[in-house]
């Protein structure tokens, strides 16, 4: 402790901008490992809030997948007598004309044994309970909503519902609070049997809640009702709900993570570098106090304890940094809840939980550490009779690198073997890590094979300072390897990601030209994933008659639970399908493969299911409806981007024989060869759009709609790319500004000798953006390595789709100059902090 | 219990002789007032938080002898509630089976056991207050003789919102006076009778007032054209009937 203050201390202090941008690469890595798990876990949680709230005391959930069920259902199980209450819900998100809301149709008489609606008034009566039960047009609102858009008793809410355009008359307004603060107050109560008709449900209901009586436990319950109903009901407690949304914000942590163990690998080779050149520096002070009496475990401990202090802080100010950064990201996760439940999930607190800072302290401790390590023991290597003669060097460094480029080769062919059996999860994963880990132990040799590479082309750029500046980078790889691999690493991360991006925007834009291809697409709300409304079929057969109108596709999507997991299943008219839109097979025969599944032999499976779902080619999925569980074998696997948890096409008779629906969600339009798709759009919105709600999007309007997706989706592959360009250019910053201070001496004889001002600046120059080639060098390297990993990765575990390896060369015409750009940047302070300095001072450093 | 006092309210009282045993009273009360039908138009003062008031009203219809009668109701002012309609079927020995009718949403829903305890439409009734229930269906005891009234302690034998209820029965014409019905956590809900008047030699309420005591609203209930024994059809206590309305 004494060491640290008399020492380390003032140490810092003299060079607190080196210890501040030592600690951002720590500050960063935390900071976006604080930052998006705390966003998820706060949205996830007010989600799962939401849920509760919406659940009320409801015990038990009864639902058929998306598909609904009829009512008989709800009579079947009220006459259970564990059952206290079971009331009927419809749920759904819809635009209305005072902004989206998720609106439950209830049963007014019943639900109330199951929900608080604590309303506004004296009473608890909503306005008039009669006029709000006789009037088809009665909706209760939020007070929260109700204060935002000036609404009171009595206001009107215009909507376009399956039955037109209707205005909806305000009867009730909730008090903020419970059942009111779901999903931020976006919520609103409908009588059940207005809904079915507003939503096109037909005679329908979503789910049964249900309480039980007192002393029935849940699992006798579900049990029960289970039994009664049959394996096409979900008899679940309601906290299940939550499965798709953690599905898709898993992706996000994962992702996250990633970006997060880089950031902090990329800060630990910073420190290292930062501590390395620390200790050159320091070699007098240590041999002193080696002199003195300090042992080696002393020097060790003084050095490892600077870098435990340096990585709390930064662990800490990351953490800051982190929390400020997850009010942001909550908002953008939040947004991504909008597609599966049609109203955003905003996250009312957004604090890290206990584990959470544990382990980022924890992670950041344990990054400085172990970047210390190596440093610490040249440090305790130190012989006190060389470090106090002036003059005289010490070489730390050569048994380092050979017993580097062992390790490395070692890592190399592990590495390699492991490729060859990466058909093993964990053996992929092991491979991966080693191939980085070669990367990272040659980066010196490398660095320096580099430097020497380019010494003849700076020379002959610029004769005296070209040389300089290659001869600085070759004499002392020590001072610069850190950061050369801290670029190395953030451009194998930029490029990897970049390339990602770039795969899978050609890959669905491959897959949109033959899956999204029809002219025209009737749909119930402007999004084509929107599944709140739905259309009767009767609405397909005028289609048909529409002149211009050659073919209509009745496609109805439902999540369904298959394999455990909700699955979006899409039934539609398989001939059809084969006429139009035949997705090439990756598996099974594709000349049969559609006539047997429209004969009701099979389904098809997407390529994601197969793979994040452990789905084969031939297995037999059982999908079990209210009135029929199917058993159908896979025959068939399609690259198909239709749903990130993937998707099961399957014939529309066969899922109306078991699902007794026969809604539909899209029609998919194909005109007759010369008809104006303009005129039959309008037609159509003539025809229909009076009577019923009804959008008629183009296929360019469509394949925006899924490319704004699909940027949305890559919102956050863009906020990593931009941590580690950043954390890059603060390993340029560092390097050069500890270069400079570390050659204030030689710099001050260079001067004394007769060197120009200008020289010393461009030797710095060339310094610097010898660094960023090297880097750039090295870092397209690994990224190229990185990149076939990302793909494995995104395949095996992310989106379980083959996207293709496709260097991002366009990345790198956009990263290259920024990397230099940057390095000649961030080369100008310390240039001029070198040649304005003092001179005398400079000679009389260290 | 409560509901057996409270559907008075549907179908009225009368009274004349004596009897000591609270069952036989009970019996005698639903004797005097027994009818092969009844009618009448009634309104409904619904006197909310704030002394706010809501009126209501209905047409009433009644056909069969109590507990296994067949009842409809129809509002029919004001505008936005009217048409909506009610259907009970009384049952001896168990619960009613009710319905309801909402013209603009275009459908009939059959009003669940779970919901009977809910309050009608916004009145000082629930839906179990509609119900007939017999005799035969409650223990009785006489809590104490009070001059001009009994006072008989009520417990339903079937599931009920109400634990038990105290009745107050005018011994000279066998009426209900006041029902007070109680829950596991207390009073519930107060009823007065007031405004006895003969009608075809039933005695009569015209005048029915129902304390919500949880709420602290009251609802009061008069009757208006008020018959006994009228030519009404069977045809009339149908699903199909309350969807065509009155």
């Amino acid at each position: 402790m004494i060491l640290l203050r008399l020492i380390s201390w003032p140490y810092a202090r003299k060079h607190l901008l080196r210890v501040v941008l030592t600690m951002a690469g720590i500050v960063l890595g935390v900071a976006v490992f604080v930052g998006m798990h705390t966003a998820n876990q706060s949205v996830l949680a007010a989600f799962h809030q939401t849920i509760d709230r919406i659940a009320g005391s409801t015990q038990i959930q009864v639902s058929s997948g998306e598909a609904g069920f009829e009512e008989d259902v709800l009579e079947r199980v009220r006459a259970l007598p564990e059952v206290k209450a079971a009331a009927p819900v419809i749920e759904a998100a819809a635009n209305t004309g005072q902004g989206n809301l998720l609106i439950l149709g209830v049963d007014m008489l019943g639900d109330r044994s199951l929900r608080n609606y604590d309303l506004e008034g004296t009473d608890d009566a909503i306005d008039d309970p009669l006029v709000f039960l006789a009037q088809a047009d009665s909706i209760i609102i939020t007070k929260p909503f109700a204060e935002q858009r000036n609404l009171a008793i009595g206001a009107k809410i215009p909507m376009r519902t399956m039955q037109g355009d209707q205005v909806f008359t305000v009867r009730g307004i909730m008090k903020p609070g419970g059942l009111a603060s779901a999903f931020g107050g976006s919520l609103a109560i409908m009588d059940i049997y207005a809904a079915q008709k507003v939503f096109g449900r037909g005679f329908k209901f979503d789910r049964v809640d249900i309480a039980l009586e007192d002393g029935v436990s849940i699992d006798t319950a579900i049990t029960k009702i289970q039994a009664l109903l049959g394996p096409g009901f979900q008899v679940e407690p309601p906290s299940s709900r939550g499965q798709q949304f953690e599905a898709t914000s898993s992706i996000y942590a994962l992702a996250s993570n990633l970006t997060s163990v880089f950031a902090l690998f990329i800060g630990m080779f910073i420190i290292y570098n930062t501590f390395a050149i620390a200790v050159s520096e320091r070699r007098s002070e240590i041999g002193i106090l080696r002199a003195l009496g300090a042992t080696r475990g002393q020097i060790r401990t003084l050095f490892l304890t600077e870098s435990a202090v340096s990585g709390l802080i930064g662990t800490l100010l990351g953490v800051l940094f982190g929390i400020a950064l997850a009010r942001g990201m909550a908002g953008y996760i939040g947004g991504l809840l909008s597609e599966v439940y049609g109203v955003a999930q905003g996250a009312s607190e957004v604090n890290p939980e206990p584990w959470l800072l544990a382990a980022a302290v924890v992670m950041g401790l344990a990054t400085s550490l172990i970047a210390a390590v190596l440093p610490a023991r040249s440090a305790a290597a130190v012989d006190p009779v060389k470090a106090l003669q002036k003059g005289r060097q010490q070489s730390l460094s050569d048994g380092e690198n050979r017993t580097r480029r062992r390790w490395a080769l070692a890592c190399a062919v592990a590495s390699v073997i492991a490729f060859l059996f990466s058909n093993v999860g964990w053996l992929f994963y092991g491979g991966y890590m080693l191939a980085i880990l070669t990367a990272v132990l040659l980066s010196p040799a490398m660095s320096l094979w580099f430097a020497k590479a380019l010494r003849p082309i700076l020379a002959f750029v610029r004769p005296v300072e070209g040389t300089l500046a290659a001869d600085s980078l070759i004499q002392s790889p020590r001072r610069t390897s850190g950061t050369i691999t801290a670029l190395m690493l953030s451009l194998a991360l930029v490029i990897s990601l970049g390339g990602l991006a770039r795969a899978s925007y050609d890959s669905l834009n491959d897959w949109m030209k033959i899956a999204l291809n029809p002219d025209l697409f009737v749909t119930t709300a402007e999004s084509v994933t929107a599944r709140s409304f739905v259309f009767p079929a009767s609405l397909g057969e005028g289609l048909r008659s529409v002149p211009g109108v050659a073919e209509v596709q009745f496609v109805r999507s439902v999540r369904l639970p298959i394999k455990g997991t909700p699955i979006m299943v899409v039934a539609l008219d398989i001939a059809s399908l084969e006429r139009h839109a035949k997705l090439p097979a990756v598996e099974g025969d594709e000349s049969t493969m559609y006539r047997e599944v429209a004969a009701g032999k099979g389904v098809i499976a997407s390529e994601n299911f197969a793979r994040l779902h452990g789905a084969r080619f031939g297995e037999v999925l059982q999908i079990a409806g209210p009135a029929e569980t199917l058993h159908l074998p896979i025959i068939g696997i399609v690259r198909d981007f239709s749903d990130q948890q993937g998707s099961i096409v399957m014939d529309r008779a066969t899922y109306i024989r078991a699902f007794h629906d026969d809604s539909v969600n899209v029609y998919r339009l194909y005109l007759s060869p010369g008809a104006e798709e303009a005129k039959v759009r309008q037609t159509i919105l003539d025809t229909y759009g009076h009577t019923q709600r009804l959008f008629v999007l183009t296929n360019k309007d469509v394949r925006d709609f899924v490319n704004r997706l699909t940027d949305q989706w890559f919102g956050l592959t863009y906020v990593q790319i931009a941590v580690a360009v950043l954390v890059a250019i603060l390993g340029i910053v560092n390097a050069l500004t500890v270069s400079i201070t570390d050659r204030r001496r030689e710099l001050g004889v260079l001067q004394a000798v007769g060197g120009l001002r200008n020289q010393i600046r461009h030797t710095i120059w060339m310094e610097a953006v010898a660094i960023g080639i090297i880097g750039l060098g090295l870092g397209l390297v690994l990224g190229a390595v990185q990149l076939y990993y990302s793909v494995e990765v995104a395949r095996r575990d992310l989106i379980g789709v083959e996207i293709g390896y496709a260097f991002p060369f366009q990345m790198v015409f956009i990263m290259a100059p920024i990397i230099l750009g940057a390095a000649f940047v961030a080369a100008l302070g310390p240039a001029e902090s070198a040649v304005r300095g003092s001179l005398v001072e400079a000679l009389e450093y260290e | 219990m409560s509901k057996l006092a409270i559907s008075l309210l549907f179908a009225v009282t009368a009274a004349t002789t004596l009897a000591q045993d609270p069952r036989q009273i009970i019996a005698e009360v639903q004797k005097r007032q027994n009818s092969a039908s009844q009618r009448y138009e009634g309104t409904l003062e619904v006197i909310g938080g704030g002394n706010r008031v809501a009126t209501k009203s209905w047409t009433y219809l009644r056909l069969g002898s109590f507990g296994d009668s067949k009842a409809r109701l129809e509002f029919t002012a004001p505008a936005d509630v009217k048409g909506v309609g009610m259907l009970i079927v009384n049952h001896a020995d168990r619960a009613s089976d009710q319905w309801m009718w909402r013209p603009n949403i275009g459908r009939d829903q059959r009003i669940s056991l779970q919901d009977r305890s809910t309050r009608f439409f916004g009145t000082d009734f629930s839906f179990e207050d509609l119900e007939e229930r017999d005799v035969e269906q409650y223990d009785f005891k006489l809590l104490a003789d009070e001059g001009a009234m009994w006072k008989i302690e009520s417990r339903p034998r079937k599931k009920s919102q109400y634990t038990y209820s105290y009745f107050w029965i005018k011994k000279d014409n066998y009426t209900f006076q006041k029902v007070e019905s109680y829950d596991a956590k207390g009073l519930v809900r107060v009823v007065d009778y007031k405004d006895y008047a003969q009608v075809k030699s039933i005695w009569t309420a015209r005048t029915t007032e129902v304390y919500d005591m949880r709420r602290n609203s009251r609802t009061i209930l008069k009757y208006d054209k008020l018959d006994y024994n009228l030519p009404i059809k069977e045809e009339q206590f149908t699903l199909q009937a309350l969807r065509r309305g009155l």
